[in-house]
C-alpha cells in the first residue's frame, strides 16, 4: 500500500515536515506516504500542512508515543 | 553561510518596549497562533506557518517588510531557526527567538511598584501567562506572594535587592499555573503559607494563613484578609499593606471591567468585584492600589509597566453595576463557570496540593498554552 515510508522518529520540529515534504514531492499523484514521528508538535503541524496542500490525510494516530500518518499525494 | 542570530526572550522584550519597529513572525500553525501568541502594545505580529516556506512560492514572502527587523517565533526554536535562515538568505533582517514560546512562557519581568525608605514592592509579571507575583521588601527581609514555578527569578531578585526571603504565601490554590511556593520556601528556609481550606486532606507542609491576622516583614505589617469570592474555594486570601496596597490575588482584577468586549466574563468578574469592592472592602480608601495575581489583556499594563488600579478607579468604573439586575448577573456567573478551564488544570491543582510530583520538564510543559488564568479565574 505504502509507496514511501518516512521515519522521522526522534527528529525535532521542523524536520519531520521537511522530510515529509521531500518524500511526497518524489511521489506520483495518488501514491501513498507513511510518516512516523515522535515530535509532539507534529500531530497538529502535519494536519495543518496537509490541509493547505492538495494531498489527502488518510490517517493520523498515536501509537505508544509514535505519531503515524498516512498521506495520499494530491 | 551566515548563522542565524538568535534573540532571548529578555532581549525581545527589551526591543518590544524600546519603540523599535519590529515584526514578530510566528511560524507555528494557525490554531496554535490564534490560541496563544506574543503580544505587545506596539508590536506587529504575523502568522505564516513554517511549512508554507517549504513550498518554493515567492507569494509567501509578499507581506514581509525588508526594512523592518523580523523576529521569527515558533514553539521551541527549531522551526524559527529554519525559517529565519531562509529569510536571511533572501536579505531580510531576521532574528530567531531562542527556545520559542516554551522559553517565552518562562520569562518573568520584575518592575518596582513602590519604594520608600521602609518599603519596596516589586511586581513580577510573567508576560506569556498573564500571571503576577510580588515581592514585599522591608529592612532586608522579604515576602513573596504567589510565586510561579521558576523560583530562580525570586532568588535572583532577593540577591539583587538585598533581602532575605522569610515568608512565601499563596493567595489561593492556583489552577492555572504551578506554584513555586513550597519549593521557594524550601530553598530559602522561609515559611510557606496557604489557607488551610485550600489544601485540606493533603500532606502538604504549610503554615495555615487563617491562623495569622498579620505577617511581619521587616518594619512592615502585612495584613492577611480572608476574602472568599463566588466561584472560588473559600480560602482565597488578600494582603493589605498600610491601607495603601492590596495584593488581591484572584479576588479583584484591574482591567476589562468597564469594557464590553470581554462579554460574559466581565460580568462574572464584576459580580465578584461588586460584592468585594462595595461591601467587604468598603472601609479602604480610594487611593489604595489594587495589585492582582492575574490580568487578561496587555492593555492592563500601564505606561510604567505595572498592572494595578486604585480602588477609586475600580469603584468608579463599576458604578454602573450598582443598578444592574443581580439575578441576570447570577445567571451569567453560573453560565460561565463550566466554560474554558486553564489547560491541564486538574494536574496543576494536584501538583499544587502536593498530591502529584512531576519532573521539571513536565512541569513546564503542563503550563504551556494560552493565557487563560485571568479569563478563567476559578480556583
Amino acid at each position: 500500500m505504502t509507496d514511501i515510508f518516512v521515519d522521522a522518529k526522534g527528529l525535532a520540529c521542523p524536520m519531520p515536515i521537511v522530510r515529509a515534504k521531500k518524500a511526497i514531492d518524489s511521489l506520483q499523484s495518488g501514491q501513498i506516504m507513511e510518516l512516523h514521528t515522535t515530535d509532539k508538535g507534529s500531530m497538529n503541524d502535519l494536519q495543518a500542512w496537509v490541509r493547505q496542500t492538495n494531498h489527502e490525510l488518510i490517517e493520523a494516530k498515536e501509537d505508544n508515543g509514535v505519531f503515524k500518518f498516512i498521506v495520499k499525494k494530491g | 553561510m551566515e548563522k542565524v542570530l538568535s534573540i532571548t526572550s529578555e532581549e525581545l522584550h527589551r526591543k518590544m518596549n524600546s519603540g523599535e519597529d519590529i515584526l514578530i513572525l510566528d511560524v507555528r500553525n494557525e490554531t496554535d497562533y490564534n490560541d496563544w501568541k506574543i503580544e505587545g502594545k506596539k508590536v506587529r505580529s504575523m502568522n505564516i506557518p513554517y511549512f508554507n516556506f517549504l513550498e518554493e512560492d515567492e507569494q509567501v514572502y509578499a507581506g514581509l517588510p525588508k526594512d523592518t527587523e523580523i523576529v521569527v517565533v515558533c514553539a521551541k526554536g527549531g522551526a524559527s531557526d529554519y525559517v529565519a535562515e531562509m529569510l536571511m538568505e533572501k536579505g531580510y533582517k531576521t532574528w530567531s527567538l531562542k527556545g520559542g514560546m516554551l522559553a517565552w512562557s518562562q520569562f518573568y519581568v520584575p518592575t518596582t511598584v513602590y519604594r520608600d525608605e521602609k518599603l519596596k514592592i516589586i511586581q513580577i509579571n510573567r508576560l506569556a501567562k498573564g500571571c503576577l507575583s510580588y515581592a514585599v521588601i522591608s529592612e532586608g527581609k522579604g515576602m513573596i506572594i504567589d510565586p510561579n514555578q521558576k523560583v530562580d527569578v525570586y532568588l535572583d531578585l532577593a540577591k539583587q535587592h538585598h533581602f532575605k526571603i522569610e515568608h512565601v504565601v499563596d493567595s489561593h490554590l492556583h489552577a492555572d499555573h504551578i506554584s513555586g511556593g513550597l519549593q521557594l520556601a524550601e530553598q530559602t528556609g522561609a515559611t510557606y503559607y496557604i489557607s488551610s481550606g485550600e489544601v485540606k486532606d493533603t500532606n502538604l507542609k504549610f503554615e495555615p494563613l487563617d491562623r495569622h491576622n498579620r505577617i511581619r516583614v521587616g518594619e512592615i505589617d502585612v495584613e492577611v484578609l480572608a476574602i472568599p469570592t463566588p466561584g472560588h474555594t473559600p480560602g482565597s486570601t488578600s494582603f493589605l499593606i498600610n491601607n495603601r496596597f492590596l495584593m488581591s490575588g484572584d479576588t479583584i482584577f484591574v482591567g476589562g471591567l468597564g469594557r464590553p468586549d470581554l462579554g460574559g466574563k466581565a460580568k462574572e468578574w464584576a459580580m465578584d468585584l461588586y460584592d468585594t469592592v462595595f461591601n467587604k472592602l468598603s472601609n479602604l480608601p480610594d487611593d489604595c492600589l489594587v495589585l492582582p495575581a492575574h490580568y487578561a489583556d496587555i492593555q492592563e499594563i500601564n505606561d510604567n509597566g505595572i498592572v494595578g488600579a486604585t480602588l477609586g478607579e475600580i469603584r468608579g468604573n463599576n458604578e454602573i453595576m450598582r443598578n444592574a439586575d443581580k439575578e441576570s448577573f447570577t445567571e451569567q456567573v453560573a453560565g460561565a463557570v463550566s466554560m474554558e478551564k486553564p489547560p491541564n488544570f486538574e494536574e496543576i491543582v494536584a501538583i499544587n496540593r502536593g498530591e502529584l510530583q512531576v519532573d521539571a520538564e513536565k512541569a513546564i510543559e503542563l503550563e504551556i498554552g494560552p493565557n487563560r488564568c485571568a479569563v478563567h479565574h476559578h480556583g
